[in-house]
């Protein structure tokens, strides 16, 4: 009994680890053959550690709606028009000094949060395919960016000691990896909310007939999404140094793409532990693949990482949805 | 029932369409209207431009101005001219550049005339030229770009950097790739062996090799494009120890931060705005070409003679094509020169200067005079 | 008696609802029709260019939309279409140029376009991928491979074209109706009056059951994906037909906007039995029209912004209106 379990433990231990030591061996040795190391200096560390975050916290935005069915184009427009409304208020309220970062980054969720909150309330409200919705409020986000920054780059408020601070150490990256993943474990693993969530998810008619409050529990789901794009346009701002506001026509719905392979990979962990978890590795994985990718820079063009993001998303995919026959394939061999 | 009236419904929409083809009222425009088309409208020059045209330019001459919105592609563009067409304007001065050749096209067929304030390929300049509704064109020419290149190139040569990061900003854009080819050889280098504008640019099309750069400098890291890694590929240039960081556009954009708050030399071809004087004084910002708002005040004046029946010619009756060169700053007195020298209500090409090439006697040598 | 009055007026009045409903799409059409004709004539515009312009942009993502249909009515979607698009464009000219043979280029285009989406097809049914996560994957190839080709080839011009003499004939209103009603025609006879389109809807409104009454989905989603290839290859043609030239944001904007368009033309984007052709031409020229209303009523930069919240606003609502016949107790996913 005891050995089935400590088997058990290795197993999950070995499942989860896997991709991320697979994928840490391959990228290290590429690195190490081509002569050159994946992150060499403490400014690569802190753009790992915050890509990191980047990835994981979109990743769970997604799978919060998309596990449940609702697919949500509305991410990216979400959290470039928090991200404006954090910069300006900031910098209306501070003009760039100290407390900047502070302040921006709280004004930035908050509008998340009212964001997905108005966002899941429209989907409950005129109750059409939540697919739908989002492409409305997509538009109806990007329009309101557009007209208030007249599409340029927000520089001045997003520029200054405050922020830079930010960018010059990995810690509040990892702070926020950490506390957006005790929040996440905390409310969808520990709470009623969290039982009803994964209920619907399960069986729509089934939770809504014994009585669970569908409405409610999705407008709650759409909040929390906002807050968390909230969390990633401050990331990007600080990353970039710059926020984007140009886009129109659904120009805003490419850093929804960036999260479906770590997606994936997060479920496939999920098997051996914790989802949101996986989600964190996933990140981890995409983050050295970036890392690797800046530093093959010459060699490998902006055009080609796009590929080989693609490539590895459909190998990916093709072995989880064929893995009993590659297995079943292989199990002669082993005998 | 209901899917026969709903499919006849459509076919008598989409006939009337159709049926409405080549008609139309024909309205005389009674003022003169221009159209503006554009492909970015979130650029710090391409905002100082519009600034010029619409706040000082417009209401002197009681021209109507209109700006397009963003084109994203050579459909939009056409799409763009026939929506002018059809509102009456005369004529479209063009700051998009995904087909010009159609543009012109269309823009001939609606009998409106057409003009470039920016730099245009030679090729497709003989092409046109001698179309009447070919206004032409001024702005930098690809030649200029290089020579840009080459003086920016020239300037770190002359101040010792001995290893450097590229920015190439979006290349194959044919401008980046003119000023990517004049930086290299400012900085006395050779790229496959080539040293020539052409044969370098010829092959940058196809995109940068690092292996390819030979020369006194070593060039260790170069990022073309906006994509996820550009700023950690600036963090590992950083990382690496390079004495500067050259950008043949848009780093002022992306990478001021971080250059700055590394004090490391960097340079741009930009435009002359309040940020990047700050970045001149405050920051490490040490080399900046960049045009002037005013500086398509000239092609605005060919486009009202042309509408006005004046059109200019060059003395052999082809379409205009004259160069402008780049504006640089090295320190806040010559920042201070060029900014200052183009503000608000004194440009550097005023109404003033416009007028006296704007009417029924102006030669083509007095309008290069003022372009020049 | 008094009782079966009252219950075959509320049946009256309830089939008037439906018929409304379901005439919306052709309703919101004819008066967005309307509308534009009103403002162009008040503002003493010249109608007959606005209403070619409108042809103009509406033709290629009409088209595009309507081979999407037959995707759509599976209850899947492909955001791929616009890189298709591109990406067919891009070997055509490419074809052209080698070869200076326009047929060719034409068999380029179509082939490369069916072979994009049997490609697809196979990836999502051999592999058992989901549709949209194969055509994310698609789109970011596609986009990147013709970029590629269009960076390296089109040298200073920064794109690559045919001459235009050579399309310049066909760029006529008269040519366009005929590329379009002769696709819609060949749509509707195999959506509605062959058993594939059946099938398909079958399908899409319930998969379990389809199947389970020997229906094989792999093959016809393959048909269904080689429909959509088709419209995609007209689409690229009539691209090129309008510019001769193809740069690497080329139709970029068509894969949002065929669901857009298919959408707003009263299809439930889950497919299946009320799945129809004509919400692809209702949809696609009513958004276009929306648009060039909106741009006539709102200017100035700020206005782009202003304008894309009030089309969406439109649109959330006609949406709502023609939803109104599938709301059920459950929240839709």
């Amino acid at each position: 009994m005891e050995g089935q379990m400590k088997n058990n433990l290795g197993k999950r231990i070995v499942g989860t680890l896997a991709i991320p030591v697979i994928v840490a061996v391959v990228l290290l040795s590429l690195c190490a053959l081509g002569g050159r190391s994946m992150i060499n200096t403490a400014l690569g560390f802190n753009n790992f550690v915050s890509y990191t975050a980047i990835v994981m916290i979109t990743t769970i935005a997604l799978s919060i709606n998309l596990n449940s069915g609702r697919f949500d184009f509305s991410l990216g427009a979400i959290m470039t028009l928090s991200s404006v409304i954090g910069a300006k208020v900031s910098y209306a309220a501070l003009a760039g000094g100290e407390g900047s970062a502070v302040l921006m980054f709280a004004v930035t969720v908050l509008s998340g949060i009212v964001l997905g909150l108005i966002s899941g309330v429209i989907y409950v409200f005129l109750g059409i395919p939540p697919i739908i919705t989002s492409l409305g409020v997509t538009l109806i986000y990007e329009g309101i960016t557009f007209t208030i920054t007249q599409g340029r780059y927000l520089m001045t408020e997003v520029q200054n000691d405050s922020m830079r601070a930010c960018r010059n150490t990995w810690i509040y990256s990892a702070l926020l990896i950490v506390a957006v993943l005790a929040f996440i474990i905390y409310v969808f693993d520990r709470t009623r909310f969290g039982c009803n969530y994964r209920a619907l998810k399960e069986g729509q008619k089934v939770a809504v007939d014994t009585g669970i409050r569908e409405v409610p529990n999705a407008i709650a789901c759409y909040t929390v999404c906002g807050g968390l794009m909230g969390v990633v346009g401050f990331l990007y701002a600080v990353r970039t140094t710059n926020i984007d506001t140009s886009a129109l026509n659904f120009g805003s719905i490419g850093i929804m793409f960036t999260a479906f392979l770590p997606m994936f990979i997060g479920g496939y962990i999920s098997r051996f532990s914790n989802e949101k978890l996986g989600f964190f590795l996933a990140a981890l994985c995409m983050s050295m693949l970036n890392s690797t990718f800046a530093v093959f820079s010459n060699e490998i063009k902006a055009s080609t990482q796009s590929i080989i993001n693609a490539v590895l998303l459909v190998l990916f995919l093709i072995y989880l949805s064929n893995e009993y026959r590659i297995k079943a394939f292989f199990r002669p061999i082993r005998k | 029932m209901k899917k026969i009236i709903a499919m006849l419904l459509a076919l008598v929409m989409v006939l009337s369409l159709a049926a409405c083809g080549g008609t139309g009222d024909g309205n005389k425009p009674k003022e003169i209207k221009i159209g503006v088309l554009v492909a970015d409208v979130s650029g710090e020059e391409a905002l100082a431009f519009r600034n010029y045209y619409e706040k000082y330019l417009a209401p002197h001459y009681g021209v109507t101005l209109t700006y397009t919105e963003q084109l994203e592609d050579a459909a939009a563009e056409k799409a763009a001219i026939e929506t002018f067409a059809a509102q009456g304007y005369n004529a479209i001065i063009s700051l998009s550049a995904s087909d010009r050749a159609s543009q012109l096209e269309t823009c001939a067929q609606y009998g409106m005339y057409y003009a470039i304030a920016s730099g245009m390929d030679d090729a497709l300049y003989a092409e046109h030229k001698s179309n009447e509704y070919f206004v032409g064109q001024i702005g930098p020419s690809m030649t200029t770009e290089y020579e840009a290149g080459v003086a920016m190139g020239k300037y770190f040569k002359e101040q010792g950097v001995k290893k450097i990061g590229i920015y190439g900003a979006f290349v194959p854009n044919p401008m980046h790739v003119y000023r990517l080819a004049g930086t290299l050889v400012g900085l006395g280098l050779s790229y496959n062996g080539a040293t020539e504008m052409e044969a370098i640019a010829g092959q940058l099309y196809a995109g940068f090799d690092l292996n390819a750069v030979a020369g006194d400098i070593a060039v260790t890291h170069y990022i073309a494009g906006y994509s996820d890694t550009m700023w950690d590929e600036l963090g590992a240039a950083m990382g690496a120890g390079i004495d500067a960081f050259i950008s043949v556009g848009m780093a002022t954009t992306f990478f001021a931060d971080m250059l700055n708050g590394a004090k490391l030399p960097y340079s741009d071809i930009d435009s002359f705005t309040s940020g990047n004087g700050k970045n001149v004084k405050e920051g490490s910002l040490k080399y900046l070409a960049g045009k002037y708002a005013s500086s398509v005040g000239p092609i605005f004046a060919a486009v009202i003679n042309a509408v006005n029946g004046n059109a200019i010619r060059t003395p052999e009756g082809y379409a205009l094509s004259i160069s402008q060169s780049y504006l640089v700053a090295t320190d806040a007195a010559s920042f201070d020169a060029c900014y200052g020298a183009d503000q608000g209500d004194k440009p550097i090409i005023s109404t003033e200067t416009l007028d006296t090439v704007i009417g029924e006697d102006v030669t083509y040598e007095q309008f290069v005079a003022i372009v020049k | 008696m008094k009782k079966t009055l009252e219950k075959e007026a509320v049946l009256r009045a309830y089939k008037r609802k439906q018929l409304l409903i379901t005439l919306l799409p052709a309703l919101a059409l004819a008066i967005l029709f309307g509308v534009l004709c009103a403002l162009v004539s008040s503002k003493g515009y010249r109608l007959d260019i606005y209403l070619k312009k409108i042809l103009n942009e509406g033709v290629v993502l009409a088209v595009v939309a309507t081979g999407a249909i037959f995707i759509y009515s599976l209850g899947s979607f492909d955001i791929s279409l616009g890189a298709s698009t591109l990406f067919s464009a891009t070997l055509g000219v490419m074809a052209y140029n080698a070869t200076e043979s326009f047929p060719i280029m034409i068999l380029v285009i179509f082939g490369v376009a069916i072979g994009c989406s049997l490609l697809s097809s196979v990836l999502a049914s051999v592999f058992h991928i989901p549709v949209f996560v194969t055509t994310v994957a698609m789109m970011s190839v596609l986009t990147a491979v013709a970029s590629q080709i269009i960076s390296v080839n089109g040298g200073a011009l920064g794109g690559i074209s045919i001459p235009s003499k050579l399309v310049r004939p066909l760029d006529t209103i008269e040519f366009k109706l005929l590329m379009l009603f002769g696709y819609a025609a060949l749509c509707i006879f195999v959506f509605n009056f062959t058993k594939i389109g059946r099938r398909l809807k079958f399908l899409g409104g319930n998969a379990n059951c389809a199947k389970l009454s020997g229906i094989r989905a792999d093959r016809y989603a393959i048909v269904a994906f080689v429909m959509a290839g088709i419209g995609v290859g007209l689409g690229a043609f009539l691209t090129l037909v309008y510019t001769p030239s193809v740069t690497p944001t080329t139709a970029g904007g068509i894969g949002m906007n065929v669901i857009v368009a298919i959408v707003f033309g009263g299809m439930p984007i889950s497919g299946g039995p009320r799945s129809r052709i004509y919400s692809a031409l209702m949809g696609g020229f009513s958004y276009i029209l929306l648009n060039n209303i909106l741009k006539m009523l709102i200017s100035g930069n700020a206005g782009y912004g202003i304008s894309q919240i009030v089309s969406a606003v439109f649109f959330l609502a006609v949406v709502y209106i023609t939803g109104m016949n599938y709301r059920t107790k459950l929240l839709a996913r």
